[in-house]
């Protein structure tokens, strides 16, 4: 009997692990969520002002400090930039929003480590030989890569993997949300990518909150001819994923559809005629940039001494 | 630490040599190149393809970083089936399909990698990821479209275009050469091919030459094997059912 729950237990956890919290967690931000957190509003304060080549240093300096320093200071970086996203519009909604997506990442990224990662490791990381297994699984197990035992530290040390993603993902987001994609197309071709790549991309830029919102409406309409509606509500989570996924084939045909007019409307208006394009509005560096870039010289400076103190990455990640 | 996250490690145990890597780089850039002059390459893409692109680009991102993200979650990290993989070969066969000209594979992949990196990855190994996936993924799905000239997934098969056009009772004008073969049967072998292509660059250039190259480590080649090997069922089925929705999908269009 004990064998049986061990092993029905362990299958539930390997399967579910992750997923349960996160569908939770998904749940919470719903597809609205997504569209907000990759579309452009029009505002007014700091990271709006801001040029778009700027935030796009701002990011690169926030992947590289997360990725040569200990965990703590990701995790400060992330809790930064996640109260900067009060200041957007709508910043409440957007910031639970991006608290949400960012425990996302915590719980699966540290479930993609916490079973997997070898003692030996674990050990050098927390200068320790004594592991506390939470839970130890059917011995078979270790076939798929899991260590005999799920272990505190494991956990432990797959938070403190996460924290190297988490602040990136969210500066990251700051770009789409407060760059409008022509902002976003200028300081590119600047950089020397030809106009009709950037033009691609700018597309890519404004589908991805368009194919939210359809998807949305197409599982709106789906619950509306009767999805899910005898189901308990409990499981109501998982008829949105069904609706979801088989929204997926209409909403490219009907994005994809629309494409002509897109391309009609851009050719009418001269794309591409000349090789080299002109801006009503040129890009500057303004004040708020200047201090954008004297804080990411701080930053670097502070993340040098960090590094000179000890406190940079290594195998020992626990700190 | 190396620069932007790259390590630069060229003599990891079992690292396939860099001089390999470069010259299957600098064949794969030289046939683009070439055929690119005979068909006129990027400069030919019209707006029309460019949109379609950015389109199936956006697709594949929204897979990779949320739903399929998500749905994988569901599915434990093993070597037979990839979700993320799925979509993202789904969404590059609809592109290729649509637009069906040499170059769509790699110009697509750019397309994604530098979204990804705006709104995910912030840039790190760059430009080794730009050219990981250009270079391969994109790279090999441009040679297949180059190999099955203009009846790419059969959307110009004789056979369709006379259903389409009722009123002619032979083969419209300038499709004689195409094969006669049904559309259906094109468009899942085409995708089966590209599939399989796609089942190389995971474990073979990634495992055995850019983690190494970026973060260092030991290359298990018995891994890298078993990997490819393990990945081609699922790849066979996959690669069909995505020529067929292409196929699916592009009449919808009413190409």
């Amino acid at each position: 009997m004990n064998w049986l729950i061990i092993n029905a237990v362990s299958w539930i956890l390997f399967f579910f692990g992750a997923a349960f919290p996160v569908l939770i967690l998904l749940k919470a931000i719903g597809l609205t969520g997504f569209m907000k957190v990759t579309r452009y509003e029009s505002y007014h304060t700091f990271y709006y002002r801001m040029n778009p080549a700027v935030k796009i240093i701002l990011g690169i300096m926030v992947m590289v400090v997360a990725s040569v320093t200990i965990w703590w200071i990701g995790a400060i970086m992330t809790i930064a930039i996640l109260l900067s996203y009060l200041t957007l519009k709508d910043g409440k909604r957007k910031f639970i929003t991006g608290m949400f997506l960012t425990i996302m990442t915590v719980i699966g990224t540290t479930w993609a480590f916490a079973p997997y990662t070898p003692y030996v490791i674990l050990q050098e990381a927390f200068h320790s030989n004594h592991l506390t297994a939470l839970w130890v699984w059917p011995s078979y197990f270790t076939v798929m890569g899991y260590q005999p035992s799920l272990t505190t530290q494991g956990i432990i040390y797959g938070f403190q993997i996460s924290m190297r993603f988490t602040a990136v993902s969210l500066m990251s987001l700051v770009l789409v949300m407060t760059s409008t994609p022509s902002q976003v197309l200028r300081s590119l071709n600047k950089v020397g990518i030809p106009t009709s790549l950037t033009f691609s991309l700018v597309v890519a830029m404004r589908t991805v909150p368009r194919i939210f919102e359809y998807i949305d409406t197409s599982v709106k309409i789906q619950f509306m001819k009767g999805l899910g509606s005898n189901a308990p509500s409990i499981l109501r989570p998982f008829y949105m994923l069904t609706g979801a996924f088989s929204g997926i084939v209409p909403v490219i045909v009907f994005l994809v559809r629309g494409a002509k007019d897109t391309a009609i409307s851009a050719d009418t208006r001269a794309f591409r005629a000349y090789s080299k394009r002109t801006y009503m509005h040129p890009m500057t560096i303004g004040k708020v940039d200047k201090m954008a870039l004297s804080a990411v010289i701080l930053i670097i400076l502070m993340t040098v001494i960090v590094v000179m103190m000890g406190f940079g990455k290594g195998i020992s990640y626990n700190g | 630490m190396g620069f932007n996250g790259i390590s630069g490690i060229l003599n990891s145990p079992g690292e396939i040599p860099w001089e390999i890597v470069v010259l299957f780089f600098g064949a794969g850039l030289l046939f683009v190149f070439l055929w690119g002059r005979k068909t006129g390459g990027l400069a030919k893409f019209t707006t029309l393809d460019l949109i379609y692109i950015g389109i199936g680009a956006a697709f594949a991102v929204v897979w990779e970083f949320y739903i399929g993200a998500f749905l994988g979650k569901f599915i434990p990290s093993n070597p037979f089936f990839g979700i993320g993989y799925t979509g993202r070969l789904i969404a590059l066969l609809i592109v290729a399909g649509l637009v069906r000209k040499v170059g769509v594979g790699m110009v697509a992949m750019f397309i994604f990698n530098l979204l990804s990196d705006l709104i995910s990855y912030g840039f790190s190994g760059e430009p080794m990821y730009f050219m990981y996936e250009m270079l391969t993924y994109g790279l090999m799905m441009d040679i297949v479209i180059a190999a099955a000239g203009p009846n790419l997934f059969g959307i110009k098969s004789p056979e369709r275009r006379k259903n389409r056009e009722k009123d002619r009772s032979t083969t419209p004008r300038g499709f004689e050469h195409i094969t006669k073969m049904p559309a259906e049967y094109l468009a899942a072998i085409e995708g089966i091919l590209i599939g399989l292509f796609w089942v190389i660059p995971e474990p073979l250039f990634y495992g055995g030459f850019i983690s190494p190259f970026l973060y260092g480590g030991v290359v298990d080649w018995g891994k890298i094997l078993f990997d490819m090997v393990a990945f081609i069922p699922s790849a066979i089925i996959i690669g069909a059912i995505g020529g067929l929705i292409t196929l699916r999908i592009v009449k919808a269009v009413g190409q």
